[in-house]
């Protein structure tokens, strides 16, 4: 009968214990996935030491309204296939919301996946236009869209003068739908699209694509694509003795770009993007580029990888403000009341599809020192 | 018609690069029967460890461009050399035995180690050969400048090319090679030690795909973990191409796939530059299913 007791009274008091642990060490977990391997790992590894950064200062200021932050971390890969392993594994995992990722056929293969487990998803550099038409209330991103840039890419193309224009994208679906975009603008306006191809990606030689270029005779080329192959094409056509202006889109924005081509024929070279956080007056941003600084010793290397950080910003205020983890409650609260939320890479609001509102972009230009001169 | 010749240029410098690496792939498959997916890998390692002996040793600066290029090419070939051995004796000697099935998983799971080792070690982000430690002077070909450093490269793949070719058909050693890629059986019977001729083929073929790696670091300047994997996969089409297993067609098919690109890309489209080669792949397969110079089957290596 006592020995009988006893077990019933430790039962209990196991139950009691795991019943109260949680509440006692509160933890909210939010997700990243982002492609820690495969081609574009030097994003994904930048992705995440920003927002580990972003969660450890959470921490030390506190946690969220008392809950300290947790980042259960993915690796997509850079692989579709992969991302939708990656987004399974972690809706088992408990999370909040989930943040990532870089490329958009990557997050496309995960949304409906998050979609049905009824988390909220902030990718962070997805900028396919089709991603925030699918009706999914729980998708919300960080970057502008592809359609926003192409406008932004005919207006520039445009009041530098330019009518002879070469397209050049890889056959992404970033890539080719920017181009897409920007071709059917410019040509409305009776520019003359005197090229359009594409090139492959991850090669090294490009001689035979810039001597086909040449003969087109542009005024211009507007390349769409990455910037592994921006640079290389940069210094290919220096060797080459060929003068002729190129302008990227943002996915050279990448100070490797610079590395890549050299100095002198990165020198001139112009590329739209969303301001980088040292182009920033905020407070937020100086903020984030000394801690950024203090904790791996250098600057960010991509915009993108700041965008992470932005979803991580505003998903932590959504939290934070609503007191809540659904999906629907921070989706909610994301669409109808974050406005002009003082973000890393500028102010972010969102519309009702998710999309981040807000002219977001600009034009730089490299200096003869490799530098990205934001122009006026 | 300048336009043309332009571009056989450019097909020609790129399917160099080609045929080095496709020897490897040849050279293996000719005495083991297997195809070595990590000779991709061993090309980028070649470019890597170039730029880390470049930079280590500031070779440049002391005794001038022609002499550290042929220093460091040394020192790359023979360090790849013996990774090259190192691999055999890990990952394919103790599958002698097994079927060809998981020796070729035994080779894919080394190009995946090889990857990720270098990924870690170099991080992942792009590196970059130093620039202008090449001089950029230009000859004018039949009306055309032809960068130097092009010419030259050509003619180095071309060299080694014709020196693997005499060292396999006239000494002892290459005829070895030759008698174990027809029958190991009956080579180990005439008195040849078959293993260590295996361990010189993977000896030969990584120190000529790592010389291509450092080839290709030093012209275009740009290495990452990666590259192995496009530049493998071309050369073991060019392989297959020339007919695999057969050392002159590996060179044949590494030059006509270059050319092929380049021409595909300038006369037809450049986004159907691979679709065009591989198509031509297709054709000349179904004509020759043995390549084009793969009918010798005898003096296969």
């Amino acid at each position: 009968m006592n020995k009988r007791l006893i077990t019933l009274g430790c039962l209990t008091l196991a139950l009691l214990v795991l019943a109260i642990g949680p509440a006692w060490a509160k933890t909210i977990r939010i997700g990243l996935m982002c492609p820690l391997t495969g081609s574009w790992a030097s994003e994904g590894q930048d992705m995440k030491q920003i927002v580990e950064l972003l969660a450890a200062e959470t921490n030390k200021a506190g946690g969220i309204d008392g809950a300290q932050v947790e980042i259960v971390i993915e690796d997509d890969g850079g692989d579709p296939r992969q991302a939708a392993l990656a987004a399974t594994r972690l809706t088992t995992k408990d999370i909040a919301a989930v943040i990532g990722t870089y490329g958009s056929s990557i997050t496309e293969a995960s949304q409906n996946i998050y979609a049905e487990s009824g988390i909220l998803q902030v990718a962070t550099g997805s900028t396919a236009i089709r991603l925030s038409e699918k009706n999914l209330p729980l998708f919300f991103r960080t970057c502008p869209r592809d359609d926003e840039q192409g406008l932004v890419a005919a207006k520039t193309l445009t009041s530098l003068g330019f009518s002879k224009i070469a397209i050049l994208h890889d056959n992404t679906s970033y890539a080719k739908g920017l181009a897409d975009e920007a071709k059917a603008l410019l040509e409305k306006d009776g520019k003359t699209i005197v090229f359009y191809d594409a090139l492959t990606p991850g090669e090294r030689d490009y001689n035979a694509i810039l001597t086909k270029l040449k003969s087109a005779d542009p005024e211009v080329i507007f390349f769409t694509a990455y910037y592994p192959e921006a640079g290389m094409l940069l210094r290919q056509k220096m060797e080459m003795n060929w003068n002729v202006p190129m302008i990227g889109g943002d996915a050279t924005n990448n100070p490797d770009l610079v590395k890549i081509a050299g100095n002198k024929a990165a020198e001139g070279y112009m590329f739209l993007s969303p301001p980088v956080p040292a182009d920033l007056d905020t407070p937020e941003a100086k903020a984030f580029m000394t801690a950024y600084q203090g904790a791996y010793g250098s600057a960010p290397g991509s915009v993108w990888a700041v965008l992470a950080g932005d979803a991580y910003r505003v998903i932590a205020e959504a939290i934070a403000k609503t007191g809540d983890t659904s999906g629907e409650k921070l989706a909610a609260y994301l669409k109808a009341n974050l406005k002009d939320f003082p973000g890393l890479t500028g102010t972010v609001s969102f519309n009702d599809k998710g999309d981040r509102v807000g002219d977001l972009y600009r034009v730089y230009k490299v200096d003869a020192n490799g530098a990205f001169v934001l122009q006026p | 018609m300048e336009e043309f010749f332009q571009q056989l240029t450019n097909g020609l410098a790129v399917g160099g690069i080609y045929a080095l690496i496709a020897l490897g792939y040849t050279m293996v498959y000719g005495v083991m029967k297997l195809i070595n997916f990590a000779h991709g890998d061993l090309f980028t390692i070649g470019a890597y460890l170039g730029l880390t002996l470049l930079l280590s040793f500031g070779l440049f600066d002391k005794i001038g461009p022609l002499a550290a290029v042929g220093v460091l090419a040394i020192m790359v070939m023979i360090l790849v050399a013996i990774i090259g051995a190192l691999l055999e004796r890990v990952a394919y000697k103790p599958l002698r035995r097994s079927p060809r099935l998981t020796a070729v998983v035994s080779a894919l799971g080394a190009s995946i180690f090889f990857q990720n080792t270098i990924m870690a070690i170099y991080s992942p982000k792009f590196l970059v050969y130093p620039h202008d430690i090449l001089p950029k002077m230009a000859v004018n070909i039949l009306g055309l400048d032809v960068p130097i450093i092009r010419i030259l490269m050509f003619l180095t793949s071309l060299a080694l090319m014709a020196a693997l070719y005499f060292f396999i058909q006239k000494t002892k050693i290459g005829t070895a090679i030759r008698a174990a890629a027809i029958d190991q059986g009956a080579a180990k019977l005439m008195g040849i030690n078959v293993d260590r001729v295996i361990m010189l083929v993977f000896c030969i073929g990584p120190a000529l795909g790592g010389a291509a790696g450092l080839m290709v670091g030093l012209y275009y300047g740009q290495v990452n973990f990666s590259m192995g994997w496009m530049y493998g996969l071309k050369a073991f089409t060019a392989a297959i191409l020339g007919g695999i297993g057969n050392i002159p067609g590996a060179m044949v098919g590494g030059l006509l796939l270059g050319v092929i690109e380049a021409l595909g890309a300038a006369y037809i489209s450049i986004a159907w530059k691979d679709a065009i080669a591989f198509c031509v792949l297709i054709l000349i397969l179904i004509v020759r299913p043995t390549g084009l110079l793969g009918e010798r089957v005898a003096e296969k290596v």
